[in-house]
């Protein structure tokens, strides 16, 4: 069978599209409804998302914004009221698609009584690895989070940074394509959040695609391509990350060796002077100010329609 | 040994008991109704939520999907989550179950008197029941609480964001909480076998003293050897007759007796008793079919009812035609080549008091079945009630000074051989069911028996821990382990719910009795009419239809310990254990399913 796909390429690809979207949600709602069905809260509206090969995507939102519930309903740990999830064009309810997929929760919800080579030996049997492939992707994970040290620990002796560690060791017992980090810096101290963005970005440069959700805006504004902000169970704003910084109204222009003189000119025309103009752009904002003002600005007016932007 | 269910052997058992279909074919049959009745009710819930269509598109898509759990279901996954649900266990202090288990014995070293008639009995009973209740209480908790802890602390997070499917999350819970009960009951075993024979190993005290030669046998002639008594321990002693040499068995008592060897040394000769032998068993008995005879010599199904609630045995009367048949099949001389034992345990009836020092006489008649008309008595019997009374049928016996030869005159050419049992005593009954005579084939190995024994248990323990595991799915932790409560309590009951279900309960279903409870009015009695019992006799009637689905689901776990087979030092027939181990498996495989589909509709993030 092998060889018959290597000689015809053109079927492999029939039978496994590659296609670049590697999450798509379809009008994707969540209500959570009482014992007696009756709704409870409207978590999710509408949500239509695109993430792509290769990028890293941030969900932003404050508390109850919905972000994740839509990174539950993307991995079947919650079924849509209405609408689709998509995960490399699986319907997110089916589990072979958790073959390509690594998760980090929010908090690492691991078994305390496990050591780190337990724990990682544990999922890797999960993804139905050999021995030997377990055997050597335990030795290598757990030398890249560092904890070749406490590898015989029981996990409750674990520090939060520990157990975050050992955690995203687990999201990636199967090298995925796709890795869904929730908070992926909570707990960790600068250098380890230093190490755990450098990682996210080293991911992308493997080809990996990572969607993540993170309170911390300097985090998202750091290391993700491209971002969604959700705001009451709705999309308020997608985009690139520079993009979305951008101030559109506003011309920024940086320019040095000019005389004390040239410096009085500039202000009225600038264009006309021998200065070495250094770059003319708009200035940008700062992604807390950003997502402040989409916030404040969705209260002041609920509903209002996302700006879509590529 | 009391023997309420009868099983034929197990293929016919299987597939034909003889008017009623068979076992498989009537799981067949419920397996149907049950899926065809969740479908409906489950098309009927989500219709009122999603609307006819999608509701039958949501059930297909579920139906499919299970298909694909099962069909691509993963042994090392399953293996994987059974050996997490093992660690889990040992790190919830699971081995303190056999240290509680470990004191119960020592206490019972206290508390146990090994002094009773059958102590054998009373320590395999013991020690058997003790491990029934620690393990199904283990497996109780183990896999109640298992997976709804799991969704509470989000661990299973990590296991469902896998390639994991629900049947292997769900397969791999109740194999490894089986497989930590099977490794605790293993040690159980283990420590209650040699608890039950160091405690009932003793010996005797005998000196040259208690012993005096033989006295002369009949007609003056003098007979060789020593005979007495030995020394009093544990509550008996035995009757010893030694050969001239001074060995020697003495005579059974507590159902065991000890072989007796001599030593002389400087002229002084010393007795030593040997451990108690025979004391466990594993009697193989051959059943016959019982059929009666009423006082008139009519043939019929069942003898008298004396007034007992507990219809199992039927009684004959004395002094008249009555008489109770036991009808065996397939004897051979070969397999009995040194005649036949029979073993009996009647019961007696009197209806006057008469000589209560001196038992009730019966007879024992033998018959070819193949010539009714010819019956040869063996001999009269005075009965021993609460023991089993051997009597011997020998190869050849006389009966009114004829030559009767058991194998050529008595049993028939195909192997049939009719026993029959009067009582000779006017007015005074005999008491019988069919398992209370029967032909002694041979003795089993007691530690073959004891593990069978332990096989039975288990079959509860892995039938529990299924339930609690399928429970657990879709209800939280303590109310997982109500229901499974429930399904034990159910379980051990369902001949008392069946009844109540057909309405063959004494005082009526469960609102009728409450109403005589409050009344303090007895079962018996007719109820006065008024508008509170009619409306609870309505209602009964209404709760017999759920009360029969019960009793119809549950598997009947009373009916599948055999306790009572190890404690009485009866062989557990292969026939039964298989019957046990499929009725078991009948039940693990709908509950799984049932398991794997609620998982699977479970929002585990919620």
């Amino acid at each position: 069978m092998a060889s018959q796909a290597v000689l015809d390429p053109a079927a492999s690809a029939a039978a496994q599209p590659q296609t670049d979207v590697i999450i798509e949600t379809r009008n994707l709602s969540k209500v959570y409804r009482d014992f007696w069905g009756r709704q409870k809260v409207r978590a999710l509206k509408a949500l239509d998302l695109e993430v792509r090969r290769g990028e890293i995507f941030g969900l932003l939102g404050p508390n109850g914004s919905g972000k994740t519930t839509t990174i539950k309903l993307l991995l079947g740990l919650l079924f849509p009221t209405s609408g689709q999830a998509l995960v490399f064009g699986k319907d997110a309810s089916d589990v072979t698609k958790n073959e390509r997929i690594g998760y980090l929760p929010e908090e690492s919800y691991l078994y305390r009584f496990l050591n780190a080579e337990e724990t990682l030996d544990f999922y890797g049997r999960l993804f139905d690895m050999p021995a030997s492939v377990r055997r050597q992707r335990i030795a290598d994970l757990i030398h890249l989070v560092k904890l070749d040290w406490a590898k015989r620990r029981q996990l409750k002796e674990y520090s939060k940074g520990m157990t975050r560690r050992i955690g995203l060791a687990q999201a990636l017992i199967n090298d995925p394509e796709l890795i869904v980090l929730d908070e992926p810096t909570t707990g960790l101290d600068p250098i380890g959040c230093r190490e755990m963005k450098d990682l996210i970005i080293d991911l992308r440069e493997k080809g990996k695609t990572v969607l993540m959700c993170s309170h911390l805006l300097a985090d998202v504004q750091d290391v993700c391509d491209r971002i969604a902000i959700l705001h009451q169970g709705e999309l308020k704003e997608l985009g690139r990350v520079d993009s979305l910084l951008k101030i559109r109204d506003v011309t920024e222009i940086r320019a040095s060796g000019l005389s004390d003189a040239a410096k009085e000119e500039i202000k009225a025309v600038i264009a006309r002077h021998s200065g070495n103009l250094v770059s003319m752009d708009n200035p940008t904002s700062t992604l807390e100010e950003l997502f402040l003002s989409i916030v404040q600005d969705s209260e002041a007016r609920p509903g209002r329609r996302a700006r879509v932007e590529g | 040994m009391v023997l309420e269910n009868q099983y034929p052997p197990y293929l016919e058992w299987l597939f034909s008991a003889g008017v009623s279909p068979g076992a498989f074919w009537i799981w067949l049959i419920t397996m149907t109704g049950v899926i065809l009745g969740g479908l409906l009710i489950a098309w009927v819930f989500s219709s009122i939520r999603y609307g006819p269509m999608k509701a039958g598109d949501l059930i297909f898509r579920t139906l499919v999907g299970l298909v694909g759990d099962l069909t691509h279901t993963s042994p090392r996954r399953v293996f994987a989550l059974a050996r997490l649900a093992v660690q889990e266990s040992i790190r919830r202090r699971v081995l303190a179950a056999f240290i509680v288990f470990i004191v119960i014995l020592l206490f019972a070293g206290w508390f146990l008197n090994p002094g009773t008639t059958d102590p054998a009995e009373l320590y395999l009973s013991f020690v058997l029941t003790a491990t029934t209740y620690l393990i199904l209480f283990m497996a109780l908790v183990l896999s109640s609480f298992s997976l709804p802890s799991d969704i509470q602390n989000k661990t299973i997070y990590t296991i469902v964001t896998k390639p994991v499917r629900p049947t292997e999350v769900v397969l791999g819970r109740a194999v490894g909480f089986s497989a930590v009960g099977t490794g605790l009951l293993a040690l159980m075993g283990l420590f209650s076998y040699f608890f039950v024979v160091r405690t009932l190993d003793h010996t005797h005290e005998l000196t040259a003293d208690d012993l005096a030669p033989r006295a002369a046998g009949p007609g003056g002639v003098a007979r060789p050897g020593l005979e007495g008594d030995t020394g009093f321990t544990r509550n008996h002693r035995h009757h010893i007759v030694l050969d001239e040499n001074g060995h020697g068995y003495t005579e059974p008592s507590q159902d065991h007796f000890h072989e007796v060897t001599a030593t002389t040394r400087d002229g002084q000769t010393e007795y030593r008793i040997g451990p108690a032998l025979n004391q466990l068993k594993a009697r193989v008995p051959l059943y016959g079919k019982l059929s009666f005879l009423d006082r008139g010599g009519r043939t019929t199904d069942k003898g008298i009812n004396v007034g007992n609630e507990w219809g199992y045995r039927s009684y004959i009367e004395g002094g008249s035609q009555a008489a109770a048949i036991w009808r065996f099949s397939g004897l051979s001389a070969a397999e009995f080549p040194e005649g036949i034992n029979l073993d009996m345990t009647l019961r007696v009836f009197r209806t006057f008091k008469g000589d209560v020092e001196k038992g009730i006489s019966g007879s024992i008649t033998l018959r070819n079945p193949q010539n009714p008309k010819v019956s040869y008595l063996l001999r009269n019997f005075v009965c021993k009630e609460f023991s089993i009374d051997r009597q011997n049928i020998p190869l050849k016996f006389k009966d009114k000074d004829k030559e009767v030869d058991l194998f050529r005159d008595v049993v028939s050419d195909d192997g049939q051989l009719d026993v029959i049992i009067g009582c000779l005593e006017r007015a005074q009954f005999f008491g019988m069911a069919r398992p209370d005579l029967y032909l002694f084939k041979r003795e089993g190995t007691p530690w073959v028996n004891f593990v069978k024994g332990y096989v039975a248990i288990w079959l509860q323990m892995v039938l529990i821990t299924t339930f609690g595991v399928m429970w657990s799915t879709f209800l939280n932790g303590p109310i997982a382990m109500l229901a499974t409560v429930g399904t034990m309590v159910g379980g051990y009951f369902v001949g008392f719910l069946e009844s109540l279900a057909t309405n063959q309960a004494f005082g009526g279903g469960p609102l009728e009795a409450t109403y005589r409870i409050v009344t303090q009015s007895n079962l018996m009695s007719e109820l006065e009419k008024n508008v509170t019992t009619i409306t609870a006799i309505w209602a009964d009637k209404l709760l017999r239809i759920p009360l029969w689905i019960m009793a119809k689901l549950l598997p009947d776990l009373s009916s599948l310990s055999d306790v009572d087979y190890v404690a009485d030092g009866y062989n557990i027939p292969l026939d039964v254990l298989s019957i046990h181990a499929t009725m078991s498996l009948g039940f693990l495989v709908p509950v799984l399913i049932l398991g794997f589909l609620f998982f699977k509709m479970r929002e585990v993030a919620r």
